[in-house]
């Protein structure tokens, strides 16, 4: 800025908000430029008049209406709601991971084959009804069913335990929505 | 027994406590109200827009940053929701015809105070929404022009000449020879 330059309404405004970079070359021009000296004057005024704006009394009490009128829902923690989608995820992980070792430990399953295990079913249900017209309880063993691996009673509680969590994962983030 | 903070009656409230909450608004609501009435410069629009922003306030408790201080956050919250207000109901710049209630010191200066404040309301009221925001945002809750171009997302150049645009206007308003 040129000392013989007048002070732009721009750079007098970043003046009195103290965002100017040119502070001592515009007091120096402000003490010699009775002109620019009188705009600063005016609008120093104008700064004066906003700051004296009163504050204004509020005619109604909005506290009353909150803690009257409104439920608040606690909110959960941060962690908490980024845990139910973290478990989801894991699961789905988890499931991912363990296709391979399903692929590996069925076929190791001693099971009948399906139409063995139909047809014994087809005459379990014959002899079942034939057992209803005489009006009498079948007496049959059930001794010939197949009989699992103890892996698979472990498969069904993971998969319980995978099933609790997701619910209770979801319903964490229902219960936030339901506001 | 020391007053609760702000972060103490935050935490309250996002347990539900509903009285903490009505604290926090009631050592808040004068002040976000007279934001409001200062750019909406109608009580009935003010008080909405100071319920509006405690409403949305609570909605939004819970991703609230301690590190901020909870006033200027409400206050912020405040402006944008009023020039929301502002341009979605662009054409009503009505005047509030009733009093201020206005704090004044003296009988003898009450009338005076009061018809310069009408005036510097009128004034404010009669910028455009965009002007009177930054106005408030920059003598009221004097932010500096970084913040107020990141609170508004506006170039920092718009900043400039909405504040020395407004600052005209105002002063051809108020300071003009009668």
């Amino acid at each position: 800025m040129h000392l013989t330059d007048h002070i732009s309404d721009v750079q007098l405004n970043e003046y009195l908000d103290n965002e100017s970079a040119d502070r001592a070359e515009i007091e120096t021009h402000l003490d010699s430029c009775d002109e620019c000296a009188a705009r600063l004057s005016a609008l120093q005024a104008l700064f004066t008049d906003l700051d004296s704006l009163p504050e204004v009394t509020l005619s109604t009490n909005l506290a009353a209406r909150f803690t009257s009128d409104r439920k608040l829902v606690p909110q959960l923690p941060r962690w908490l709601t980024l845990t139910a989608s973290l478990q989801a995820a894991a699961a789905l992980v988890a499931l991912i991971v363990a296709i391979p070792f399903f692929s590996i430990m069925l076929p190791k399953i001693e099971a009948p084959s399906f139409t063995e295990l139909l047809f014994e079913l087809q005459s379990i249900w014959a002899s079942w009804l034939d057992a209803l017209s005489n009006y009498q309880l079948p007496n049959y063993q059930f001794t010939d069913l197949p009989t699992y691996p103890v892996e698979l009673s472990t498969l069904f509680i993971a998969l319980a335990i995978v099933s609790i969590f997701w619910i209770f994962g979801n319903g964490l983030l229902l219960r936030n929505q339901t506001k | 027994m020391n007053a609760p903070t702000d972060r103490d009656l935050i935490l309250r409230a996002r347990r539900g406590d509903t009285e903490a909450y009505g604290n926090l608004v009631a050592r808040h609501q004068t002040g976000v109200f007279n934001i409001c009435y200062r750019i909406l410069h109608n009580r009935a629009d003010a008080e909405d827009l100071a319920q509006e922003t405690f409403i949305r306030a609570l909605d939004r408790l819970h991703t609230f940053d301690f590190e901020r201080e909870f006033s200027p956050w409400i206050r912020r919250v405040a402006a944008n929701l009023c020039l929301n207000h502002l341009e979605a109901h662009k054409p009503s710049a009505s005047l509030d015809e009733e009093r201020d209630e206005d704090k004044t010191p003296s009988p003898g200066e009450q009338v005076e105070v009061k018809e310069r404040s009408e005036q510097i309301r009128s004034a404010l009221a009669s910028l455009p929404p965009h002007y009177r925001v930054v106005v408030e945002l920059r003598h009221y809750q004097e932010l500096s022009y970084d913040e107020i171009a990141h609170e508004l997302n506006i170039p920092l150049s718009d900043v400039k000449s909405h504040l020395f645009r407004a600052r005209k206007l105002l002063a051809e308003k108020l300071h003009a020879p009668d």
